[in-house]
């Protein structure tokens, strides 16, 4: 763009290089979905075909990709969906409708610690239906490789996924094995997972005093508010005329508060606020009950800093 | 392309280049992060003046208020600044005016910081009417002024009583948040509270999306967002396939930041309807309102597996 300063030779760009032609790409008012798929539905190019001569499972159904692991996560999905709904939408105290706002799966009894529960037992719904749901999730994951790696991009989506399927392995995993209980894990459940969610809150004293917890939702406020200002910025100059509308953008924004983070800029920004936030909330659950019992008088060592203790 | 106008006046400075002050500082090292490396210039006009001023006398009020609850110590001021606080009148007063270590303070700066939100609201519209885009970043402002309206000045008037609103101060924020769920018989079980967070998970969720789409194809120059919106590039292609093959379906450079714009925006106003039912008058304990709407089962039968 014409927008775009020399490079100084003393700062070498470890940024991003838009590739030969990219731009002569554009189409105005741009190509139907008709149009352009045929030209990216290659053959090749995914994980088992890498590892593997023939992919059986490179294929499309309807829109969707499939894939090794496009398999994997719809096995995920059907067992952990049977498993889940069986017990707690259909075989539920009340009627459908309401099962499915009230329905609960518990964990397995603190007694049993971090053994398999036997079918019939206490648990054993809540173990397979976190077995499954795990792996959906990371199938699902690797589907997000998958088809970055047949489209030629970055593989940041599949990353920011990962990123939040390690809340779901922290919560249901890594931190009852931890405190050595899978009851340690949350109740699945719509109006169940809230009950659990509130009570956890309290159970360590009060997770406002949490600063993991403080710092989550600031990445969290902070992605709300960094994507209300994106949003409205690009569609504010959607309909503008001149002959830079990238241009547009950065003076906006330069005049409004002096500095514009620029068009690639405030997606790399957005994209470290949405997962530090949520990678600070994995934290924030992680060390309750594990380090910290109690986050009110965690700020005890706040009050002895020596060089404060005695005011 | 042939149907462009040229704008009139500067191209670095866009149309109507009146009212800027400084020159361009350039921080190169910016740009290896993919950052843009101009601070500058910057524009004052009436209203960000405004602004600044009345957001600077809240700031000394609240400040020097804190300050001399430590009776000036600085030490002690860092030392206790996150639990310092400027406390709203009691009840005892209702919506009149109280000494100004009673909660006169509180009125005064809560003044200043309401006069200072409205003056950048008029910032952001004027500045973008000006530059010649549509003022849709002052509309989404309104979204989270909607919500400090109704936790500062709309709720606590409705009810007659300042006490009802947050303290300045920061555990004091923390603390009024808390509190009110708990007053209200928790607000787990507030439907608007709900979709606040389901909005406010969901900005966070479509932001990472997004972000993480325009990033991985940045090579394509995906992120050149204006200019995709004009005529469509193979990054935008790629990026709309991605999401067709992954989620069946998909938005495109436009309507991905509709999406954007509303679910942002739905998070502060649904979250300012559930506060302002948040009362006496209309809903007293959510934890029985969802009783009574189904939604809760405090006696949920033993299950069975």
């Amino acid at each position: 763009m014409s927008g775009t300063k020399a490079k100084d030779p003393r700062f070498p760009d470890f940024g991003f290089t838009v590739e030969e032609g990219a731009r002569s790409t554009r189409v105005p008012g741009g190509r139907t979905i008709e149009e352009m798929e045929p030209e990216y539905k290659i053959k090749g190019k995914t994980t088992f075909s890498a590892l593997f001569k023939n992919d059986p499972f490179d294929f499309w159904v309807g829109p969707f990709y499939v894939g090794f692991w496009g398999f994997v996560s719809v096995l995920g999905i059907i067992f952990g969906s049977y498993f889940y709904l069986n017990a707690t939408v259909v075989n539920g105290p009340f009627s459908l409708p309401q099962n499915f706002f009230a329905g609960r799966l518990d964990p397995p009894p603190a007694e049993v610690g971090l053994a398999l529960v036997s079918p019939g037992q206490p648990g054993f719904v809540w173990q397979m239906t976190v077995l499954f749901a795990t792996l959906a999730f990371f199938g699902w994951m690797m589907r997000q490789v998958d088809i970055s790696m047949k489209l030629n991009m970055g593989y940041h989506i599949a990353i920011a996924y990962g990123v939040v399927f390690s809340s779901w392995v922290t919560l249901q995993i890594i931190r009852p094995i931890a405190l050595g209980m899978w009851h340690e894990g949350f109740v699945l459940g719509v109006m169940p997972h809230l009950d659990w969610v509130s009570n956890f809150g309290y159970r360590y004293n009060n997770f406002f005093y949490n600063p993991f917890h403080a710092i989550g939702i600031t990445g969290l406020f902070g992605s709300t508010w960094l994507l209300a200002c994106h949003g409205s910025l690009i569609l504010s100059a959607a309909q503008y005329r001149g002959p830079e509308g990238g241009d547009i953008e950065n003076i906006f924004f330069r005049d409004t508060i002096v500095y514009s983070v620029g068009e690639s800029g405030i997606h790399r920004l957005g994209f470290l606020f949405a997962c530090g936030g949520v990678l600070s909330a994995n934290l924030c659950i992680l060390f309750s009950g594990w380090p910290v019992q109690d986050w009110v008088s965690f700020w005890n060592f706040w009050n002895v800093l020596p060089w404060w203790s005695g005011v | 392309m042939a149907t462009m106008n040229r704008t009139p006046g500067d191209l670095d400075l866009g149309p109507n280049p009146q009212g800027r002050i400084g020159k361009a500082i350039e921080i190169p090292v910016l740009e290896n992060f993919g950052l843009d490396s101009q601070i500058g210039p910057t524009f004052l006009g009436l209203w960000n003046v405004a602004a600044y001023v009345t957001g600077g006398i809240f700031t000394f009020i609240w400040l020097a208020v804190m300050a001399i609850q430590v009776n000036w110590n600085p030490v002690a001021f860092a030392k206790y600044f996150f639990v310092l606080q400027i406390d709203p009148p009691a009840s005892f007063y209702g919506l009149s005016f109280p000494p100004l270590n009673q909660g006169g303070w509180w009125l005064i700066s809560t003044f200043f910081l309401t006069i200072s939100i409205f003056c950048w609201y008029m910032h952001l519209y004027t500045r973008a009417r000006t530059l010649g885009i549509k003022p849709y970043l002052a509309y989404g402002f309104t979204g989270a002024i909607v919500l400090y309206l109704v936790i500062y000045l709309i709720r606590p008037m409705w009810m007659a009583d300042w006490s009802e609103a947050p303290s300045h101060g920061l555990k004091a924020l923390l603390d009024w948040t808390n509190n009110v769920s708990v007053r209200y018989g928790n607000f787990y079980y507030n439907p608007f509270h709900m979709l606040s967070i389901f909005f406010l998970l969901g900005s966070t969720v479509l932001l990472a999306m997004h972000a993480g789409t325009i990033w991985a194809l940045e090579k394509y120059a995906a992120h050149e967002e204006w200019d995709e919106l004009q005529a469509p590039g193979t990054g935008t292609e790629r990026a709309q396939l991605f999401w067709r093959w992954c989620m069946g379906f998909n938005a495109n450079a436009y309507s991905i930041h509709l999406w954007a714009f509303w679910f942002a925006w739905l998070c502060g106003v649904t979250g300012a309807i559930g506060v302002f039912l948040s009362m006496p008058d209309f809903v007293n304990n959510w934890f029985q309102w969802g009783i009574e709407a189904g939604i809760a089962y405090p006696q949920f039968p033993q299950p069975s597996q």
